[in-house]
């Protein structure tokens, strides 16, 4: 797959304050990378300075497109809280934005249609910004980030303002737009992450600290086990004594990490079996990319 | 006071031009409702300031985002 | 060019959209039309409304249409001057404060035509309030007192225009590099606390763009050395091409201030 950035020990410094840390990585063409970590992690620093709104202390941005002169004609950037010319309709903003990226008039017009209608806010494109709820005014934003169809979009929390029906929908839209570019979008809701992305990147006080796809991370993190619980304690204990594993017990259940010398399903349901034990679930687990992320981010 | 030495035909284009920056101010602040401040106020500046009122509005009174 | 057009679109609707474009002129007109009106019927008014002992005979100086027309830019010199800088030192530093700026700078365009934009368009906006308001005391003028040589007048707004310009470049190139209150401070200092000082303290060079106002008042004297307002106003138009200049580099350089 080709190569879309290549970023090498990308740093930002604020007087004694590292915000990004010799960040490196790079993005191929076509797929979605969620940028996560805890507040102050350096998200914003990062893309920012994607964007070229923020001059990095040091490292290095490419682009896999090196004929361009100007690499934010490449990008389209949406912020975490956007702000728009309240006195502009949408239709005027949008086609504004789509001219300074170097449409035509009447092919900027029609983009700027166009992409209004995608993002779901067609029918209120020729009112004011300022009468915009908020919701109207994060898919306006998408609208300006994408309207030139940019090869690289960078979306700083581009869900959490929204109510959940407004985050099921755009998130839609962004899986749709993957189709014709490439993503590289931050978030703290773990959910969204799980649902659309191929490649996890982990900030951690300026550092990169995981870097890989979710199967990759999740493998990495996972800490698989089966969990049993059983129908009274008394039937917990009994089975205890029967096996020589090493377990955690909790309540009714018990729980033992896969990675010790023969536990497997299979073994732990005939021994289950063979003894009669009642049980309400037998269930094998991985950690959640939530629990992945309270490891990582607390270590 | 005698008020007709005052001449009011030629100082009737400075009324106007009053009463406009009033009105437009007036229409502003109503269609609005985004002050600094009460918005009544500002309707009482506006109205009964003469001249500086609506520009005072203007300058100040208009809350931007 | 197809961006500097795109942008000054988005000025010029924005100075339409706040009524810039309707007060800033009715301002300068009011003030226009106010100067030679008052100035004609003071006298009457003051004895009119009386209180002035019957020996005491006030004598009122006999003013010609030049002196009123030029007693005009005494009242633009200040009121004029704050409502110019109130009006235009958010053009950047708001911008840049409420984050409407970060989704311009994001684009492929050039910090030169982004403060072009502003400046032809602040420019427009201000010198036609200030031409009209001109126009409205020439013809009162011409009503109440004499009417004014056509060329001597022109040349007299053309001079004071230049000062105009400079005012609106420092108030633009300042909102590139201050934030708002800073702005407003600076020029003010800079452009009607100074020249004030100025006038009481006396000043011993005879060049400057702050003397341009003071000087544009020459065209109506005939048979007098101008070698001055040349100077001053060639070194005026030097000063806004610098300060324009220090804009477009301090509005790149302070494009990453922008609230994100």
């Amino acid at each position: 797959m080709n190569t879309v950035l290549d970023v090498q020990k990308l740093t930002k410094k604020y007087g004694d304050y590292l915000a990004t840390d010799k960040v490196t990585f790079n993005i191929a063409e076509h797929t979605s990378t969620a940028l996560i970590g805890p507040n102050g992690a350096g998200k914003t620093t990062t893309l920012s300075m994607l964007a070229g709104l923020v001059t990095p202390t040091n490292g290095s941005i490419q682009f896999q497109d090196h004929s361009v002169k100007d690499i934010r004609s490449l990008i389209g950037f949406l912020p975490q809280y956007p702000k728009f010319f309240h006195w502009l309709s949408a239709l005027e903003y949008t086609e504004m934005a789509a001219r300074l990226n170097g449409l035509e008039t009447k092919n900027a017009v029609m983009e700027a249609k166009k992409t209004l209608e995608f993002v779901g806010i067609g029918n209120v494109m020729k009112k004011k910004i300022g009468t915009f709820s908020g919701g109207m005014k994060q898919r306006l934003g998408l609208a300006q980030a994408i309207v030139h169809q940019p090869k690289l979009l960078l979306l700083d929390e581009p869900v959490s303002a929204l109510d959940p029906v407004g985050r099921r929908q755009v998130m839609e839209l962004l899986k749709e737009l993957q189709q014709k570019t490439t993503i590289l979008y931050s978030t703290h809701i773990l959910n969204d992450a799980e649902q659309m992305t191929d490649q996890l990147l982990f900030l951690r006080n300026g550092k990169l600290v995981e870097n890989g796809s979710l199967d990759e991370v999740r493998n990495r993190y996972a800490n698989p086990r089966i969990v049993i619980e059983f129908e009274s304690i008394e039937e917990r204990k009994r089975f205890e004594s029967l096996i020589t594993w090493e377990v955690t017990s909790k309540d009714l259940s018990i729980s033992l990490a896969v990675d010790q010398p023969n536990v497997s399903m299979h073994q732990v349901l005939t021994i289950l079996q063979s003894n009669n034990c009642s049980v309400r679930k037998v269930e094998h687990q991985t950690a959640s990319l939530e629990e992945i992320f309270m490891k990582v981010a607390v270590i | 006071m005698d008020l007709s030495i005052i001449p009011w035909r030629l100082i009737l284009p400075v009324l106007v031009l009053q009463l406009i920056l009033m009105f437009v101010a007036l229409v502003d602040v109503i269609r609005h409702q985004r002050t600094k401040g009460p918005f009544v106020i500002w309707i009482f500046i506006i109205i009964f300031v003469n001249v500086l009122g609506p520009i005072i509005y203007f300058v100040f009174g208009r809350r931007q985002q | 060019m197809r961006e500097l057009g795109v942008l000054m679109k988005k000025e010029l609707r924005e100075h339409i959209r706040n009524y810039k474009v309707l007060w800033i002129p009715i301002v300068f007109i009011i003030f226009g039309i106010l100067q030679p009106v008052s100035n004609h019927f003071l006298p009457e008014i003051m004895q009119s409304v009386g209180n002035m002992p019957d020996d005491v005979e006030f004598v009122w100086p006999e003013l010609s249409g030049e002196d009123i027309f030029y007693s005009l830019v005494g009242q633009y010199q200040i009121v004029g001057i704050l409502v110019i800088i109130l009006a235009f030192m958010g053009s950047i530093a708001g911008e840049r404060k409420n984050g409407t700026a970060t989704l311009i700078y994001i684009r492929p365009m050039s910090f030169r035509n982004y403060f072009l934009s502003k400046w032809l368009v602040v420019n427009g906006v201000v010198l036609s309030s200030v031409w009209l308001g001109f126009f409205a005391a020439w013809y009162y003028i011409a009503i109440l007192y004499n009417n004014l040589n056509t060329k001597d007048a022109i040349a007299f707004i053309c001079t004071y225009s230049l000062w105009i310009v400079f005012v609106v470049t420092i108030v633009l190139a300042l909102s590139t590099m201050l934030p708002t209150g800073g702005v407003a401070a600076t020029a003010i200092l800079i452009t009607i606390v100074y020249p004030v000082i100025e006038s009481i303290i006396g000043a011993y060079w005879t060049v400057s763009p702050w003397k341009l106002s003071s000087y544009a008042n020459d065209w109506f004297i005939h048979d007098i050395d101008r070698m001055n307002l040349y100077k001053s106003a060639v070194l005026t138009v030097i000063a806004i091409v610098f300060l324009i200049i220090v804009g477009i580099s301090m509005s790149r350089r302070n494009a990453s201030k922008t609230t994100i």
